[in-house]
């Protein structure tokens, strides 16, 4: 895949490889010519994989902001499930082992990162977040379609009420252990408001549309105020905010094209800390 | 052959790796007055339980009757081999550890082989007449700076897995990111436990020996303290955020006990694990440490080889039952982390 728009920039673009227990995860990372003091963000790609469109779309708003981006891509056929740890897949073990890579190979940005994640990605951030609060100083969250609430009105993976399996229930207890600084992060869900659709990638059971609505819409609602009650009665000044893109659906360009979904990410720094 | 010489072919032992063989200009045969940590030459007389000793480079060397081998005078407490005393007969010593401890054997466990037996030739002196000691090479005072959390690691006994939990949890921590001391707090200098928190990725390691003690086997509390103190002080100094200690032995070990049971040990630990080896062994140790006001956060070690043994202990308890695959996974070693107060911050 050529990186045709970054290749005609001042921009410089780089591929990683780092191996972990759970896998190999390559990445681009990308670096403006102007660098900010502010940590790199990650760039999630959701189930479509499209990690060179994301990576050619949100690359000109690092160049104009001075970030890093680090934009990871799961390959279908070594990654067939990536947006959460499973006793399938493990991507946050990779994703670690890729931010040390990078902390080993860019000295200057050795700290805890941004991380933006869309759909698929926005799951598999929100997760990481839950485990590694440490590793990460903001999440901006779009077009999930469910989410891990931060309290026990479900159980895991939809939420922290434990169920019966043993894997789960090690989940549970670690999301647990984590939940405070969790809470800390500053936090923004984007959500298209024509994404309402229940089309064919949207997760549907009873309890998802019972507990967290019946579309991407009404979900990411339902996460910021899960998320802030649980801010609440944790004693943690409630840190997420709900961003409706207006005309958007599920499409990612659409929302970075129309939207300026790539710049509000990269922009959002200020406004969040 | 001169002084010079005799060192130089002789094979140093693993506690005297911070010794400078420079210092040594002298050497007597007051053996009566060796004291623990002296510096003593010996030679191989008879093989027994140990026909290797541990070098300074991490390697093993067999030994062969004749050899000579530098080694530290002290005490060993190891119900699995020997109980041993600092002292230094000149018709013949005991080889109680293989990482260079040289003593009096008391006590022999039934199933092992009768300590090798050693023939001791010197005691090595310094410029000034005094004996060359390990406390002398002991780490110096570290400016205060931030304290690293500190994270034990305790056991019913010997071999219950405290050494494999500590190095796992060592790995956990680092994969999730932190800079992490690895320490042993007492017990008898070897490399095996140094190595294997080495071999996880620790960014510092230390044990009682880097503090001046061969072995902490009828050594005052306080000493005691004071060479744990400087260990993590040196993690600090190191960049370690958070240290993974290992306790040797079990809870009733004479300076275990008279540890656990400090005050200072309760204040000192930000977290706990127990490594047992089965559920009924996993009640008492949690009961006993309960009535020192000790909570372990997690139960290890051989019990949580069986899947049934750790339902039974974890029932018994009311405490997670982690694997080494548990305590090596980050998601798991960050519980530990943020419970010790390492926030976002703090990660590397």
């Amino acid at each position: 895949m050529k990186d045709t728009l970054i290749e005609t920039s001042p921009l410089t673009l780089r591929r990683v490889t780092a191996c972990s227990s759970a896998g190999r995860l390559s990445a681009r990372i990308i670096r403006p010519v102007r660098r900010a003091d502010a940590p790199p963000m990650v760039v999630l790609h959701g189930i479509s994989r499209n990690a060179g469109t994301l990576a050619r779309l949100f690359a000109p708003e690092g160049e104009r902001t001075g970030r890093t981006l680090i934009v990871p891509h799961f390959p279908a056929d070594t990654w067939p499930d990536f947006q959460r740890p499973s006793k399938a897949a493990r991507p946050d073990l990779a994703l670690l082992a890729l931010l040390d890579l990078v902390a080993s190979e860019y000295p200057d940005i050795p700290g805890p990162v941004d991380i933006f994640g869309h759909s698929g990605g926005a799951q598999l951030a929100h997760r990481l977040a839950m485990l590694y609060p440490h590793r990460v100083t903001a999440l901006h969250l779009a077009a999930a379609g469910w989410y891990c609430r931060p309290d026990e009105t479900m159980r895991y993976p939809y939420g922290l009420a434990p169920g019966k399996d043993a894997f789960a229930a090690k989940l549970v207890r670690r999301n647990t252990a984590a939940l405070r600084d969790f809470l800390h992060i500053p936090t923004c869900v984007y959500v298209g408001t024509e994404d309402v659709t229940r089309d064919d990638a949207l997760r549907k059971t009873r309890a998802l549309d019972t507990g967290q609505g019946p579309h991407r819409r009404a979900r990411a609602c339902s996460y910021v105020t899960a998320l802030n009650a649980a801010a609440e009665a944790a004693g943690v000044p409630p840190r997420a905010r709900l961003i409706e893109m207006p005309g958007c659906d599920h499409d990612v360009v659409c929302a970075i094209t129309q939207n300026d979904l790539a710049a509000r990410v990269l922009d959002a720094r200020t406004a969040l800390i | 052959m001169t002084l010079a010489d005799t060192l130089a072919q002789a094979k140093w032992t693993f506690v005297t790796r911070r010794v400078d063989p420079a210092c040594v200009t002298a050497t007597d045969t007051d053996f009566p007055a060796a004291q623990p940590g002296d510096l003593i030459l010996a030679h191989v007389d008879r093989l027994g339980q140990h026909r290797r000793v541990q070098l300074p480079s991490g390697r093993p060397s067999l030994i062969f009757p004749g050899d000579a081998v530098v080694m530290a005078c002290g005490s060993r407490y190891a119900p699995d081999q020997f109980e041993g005393l600092a002292e230094i007969d000149a018709e013949g010593a005991d080889l109680l550890a293989g990482g260079g401890c040289i003593g009096r054997m008391v006590a022999r466990n039934s199933r092992i082989k009768p300590a090798t037996r050693l023939v001791p030739a010197a005691r090595l002196l310094r410029a000034d007449g005094r004996a060359v000691n390990l406390a002398q090479f002991a780490l110096g005072p570290r400016p205060a700076t931030q304290r690293p959390s500190v994270i034990g690691v305790l056991g019913t006994s010997m071999n219950s897995g405290k050494t494999l939990a500590t190095a796992q949890l060592v790995l956990g921590l680092r994969r999730a990111g932190f800079r992490v001391g690895a320490i042993k707090a007492t017990g008898t200098g070897a490399f095996g436990d140094f190595n294997e928190y080495s071999d996880s990725g620790a960014h510092y390691v230390g044990d009682f020996t880097d503090a001046g003690m061969v072995t902490t086997y009828l050594e005052p509390l306080d000493r005691i303290k004071t060479a744990i103190e400087t260990l993590i002080a040196e993690a600090g100094h190191r960049g370690c955020d958070i240290v993974v200690m290992e306790v040797a032995d079990g809870l009733l070990q004479r300076e275990t006990a008279a540890l656990i049971a400090d005050p200072w040990f309760a204040r000192l630990v930000s977290g706990l694990v127990f490594a047992c080896g089965d559920a009924v062994a996993a009640m008492g140790g949690v009961a006993h440490l309960a009535q020192l006001g000790l909570v372990p956060d997690a139960l290890t070690g051989l019990v949580s080889c069986s899947p049934m043994a750790s339902s039974e202990a974890q029932a018994a308890s009311g405490l997670p039952v982690l694997t080494k695959e548990d305590l090596a996974d980050p998601a798991e070693a960050t519980g530990f982390a943020l419970r010790a107060g390492l926030g976002r911050k703090e990660a590397a």
